[in-house]
């Protein structure tokens, strides 16, 4: 009986100490672990020059398409609510690209301020609802896709919808 | 799925035992491991295929995903699995290194193959789901990397349960790496959470609404379930085997010193 | 129905990997009970 809890105690001695070393290793490299910076953070820092990955929400009203030496061209404001950055990038753009939407695009900062995407990639995010229900929720007033996030999930998770979602 | 099994051992259970060494007599748990997987295996079988036909057939595809939502009801099952795994393989070793249980060294051995396997199906299927809907079979960021980094902690148990002569320093070895594995769990977990991630974060939470329209929640909450119930059967019968294989082993020695 | 390419590979997936668990669990299983049976019967006669 004796061995058994001194196991324990050093199996839970060992556990606290792995654990704090692994919360203190996170907490040092925490801007390493990031995927992406905020456009409040590149306006805070500056990484001009850098290649890195900028991330946000696309803002309402900003998308510019153009054509490029035949290459479809975008340009878009990329925003996090405080600062906004002007994102412009050559390619084809993933399905889920819209306003309203999260993206994150790898690029360059210019020394003008804007930024050089040479990949965007869309990010949704934890809403998953059918057609019908965002239509009645742009119906009602209660939500527009472009403008930002969803309102509480308790306010439409159960409304009625078809199989295909109209 | 797996028929019951016969095999009955002659000894007794230990007089006085008690709390988890309760199942620690190999005939009795032979007994109760037999009786319960059919019923184990036919409850998992069923909610997966119930599941997944309303899922992919009756759910409403999403608004903006279309049908690629759809893989969800994969994914999902994977992905909470591929973790619940992990945290019973680490909590069989516990049992194993301070309790000795005799049955938790083969436990932690039999469920790091079928966690591993759970795992690959959440990367393959959440690298099928990334490329439609991000535009990336693969990023870099930290949900990503902290559960390809699970892959390799079942893969290197497995390796390491193996990699000894002695089958005891084995089970030793990988239950230590187990145990610091689990320090990845919540690093798992939270890591959507704790840092940017391209992996939006979860969607369903113990504090809050689900972010999910009821319609795709309950097939995924029933693949979900059957997921689990074919989790604990396949580590029932790999146990079973393990169990039996134990005995053969100690009865081909016992033969081996008599002649 | 839309990306049926890429639903159709992860529902394979997902099917396949545990399948092939399953076929290996019971393969053991059928094999060790008989190697016990054999050994124990011989044992006890």
């Amino acid at each position: 009986m004796k061995r058994k809890h001194r196991r324990l105690a050093i199996l839970l001695a060992c556990g606290l100490g792995l654990g704090s070393a692994a919360a203190l290793t996170l907490f040092a490299f925490r801007d390493n672990l990031v995927f992406f910076v905020t456009p409040s953070d590149l306006a805070s820092r500056g990484h001009a020059g850098e290649t890195l990955r900028l991330g946000g929400l696309v803002a309402a009203g900003s998308i510019r398409h153009a054509t490029i030496d035949g290459q479809p061209a975008v340009r878009f404001r990329v925003t996090d609510g405080r600062s906004s950055v002007n994102v412009s990038y050559i390619g084809v753009l993933p399905d889920l690209f819209r306003e309203g939407q999260g993206v994150v695009t790898l690029g360059t900062l210019a020394p003008d301020g804007g930024f050089v995407a040479s990949e965007v990639l869309a990010k949704h995010d934890e809403t998953y609802m059918p057609k019908d229900v965002v239509e009645a929720l742009k119906k009602s007033g209660r939500w527009q896709p472009d403008a930002g996030p969803p309102p509480p999930a308790a306010t439409w998770n159960s409304l009625p919808a078809t199989r295909n979602g109209g | 799925m797996l028929g019951a099994m016969e095999v009955v051992s002659p000894t007794a259970p230990p007089r006085g035992a008690r709390g988890l060494h309760r199942f620690a007599n190999p005939g009795r748990f032979l007994r109760l491991a037999g009786r319960a997987l059919p019923w184990v295996s036919a409850i998992g079988l069923v909610l997966v295929a119930l599941g997944l036909v309303w899922g992919l057939f009756f759910a409403p595809a999403d608004w903006q995903q279309g049908d690629a939502v759809r893989i969800m009801y994969v994914h999902v099952p994977a992905a909470w699995l591929a973790s619940a795994g992990y945290m019973a393989l680490a909590c069989a070793s516990a049992v194993a290194l301070v309790w000795r249980h005799p049955l938790a060294d083969l436990a932690a051995v039999e469920i790091a193959p079928v966690g591993a396997g759970f795992t690959a199906i959440c990367l393959v299927t959440g690298s099928l789901w990334g490329k439609p809907m991000w535009g990336a079979f693969w990023v870099w960021d930290a949900r990503l990397t902290s559960v390809l980094v699970l892959f390799f902690l079942y893969l290197g148990h497995i390796a390491l349960t193996r990699a000894f002569d002695s089958p005891e320093r084995g089970y030793r070895a990988g239950a230590i790496l187990a145990l610091v594995g689990v320090v990845n769990l919540p690093i798992i977990k939270f890591s959507v959470d704790w840092w940017n991630t391209l992996h939006q974060p979860a969607s369903i939470t113990l504090t809050g609404a689900p972010t999910m329209y009821v319609g795709m929640l309950w097939p995924l909450l029933f693949t979900a379930l059957g997921a689990s119930f074919i989790f604990a059967a396949l580590v029932l019968a790999r146990l079973s085997a393990a169990v039996m294989e134990r005995r053969i082993r100690a009865l081909l020695a016992a033969r081996a010193e008599g002649t | 129905m839309t990306h049926l390419a890429y639903i159709v590979p992860a529902y394979v997936s997902a099917l396949v990997i545990p399948a092939w668990l399953a076929g290996e669990a019971w393969l053991r299983l059928r094999r060790a009970r008989a190697r016990l049976l054999a050994l124990e019967g011989g044992r006890r006669r």
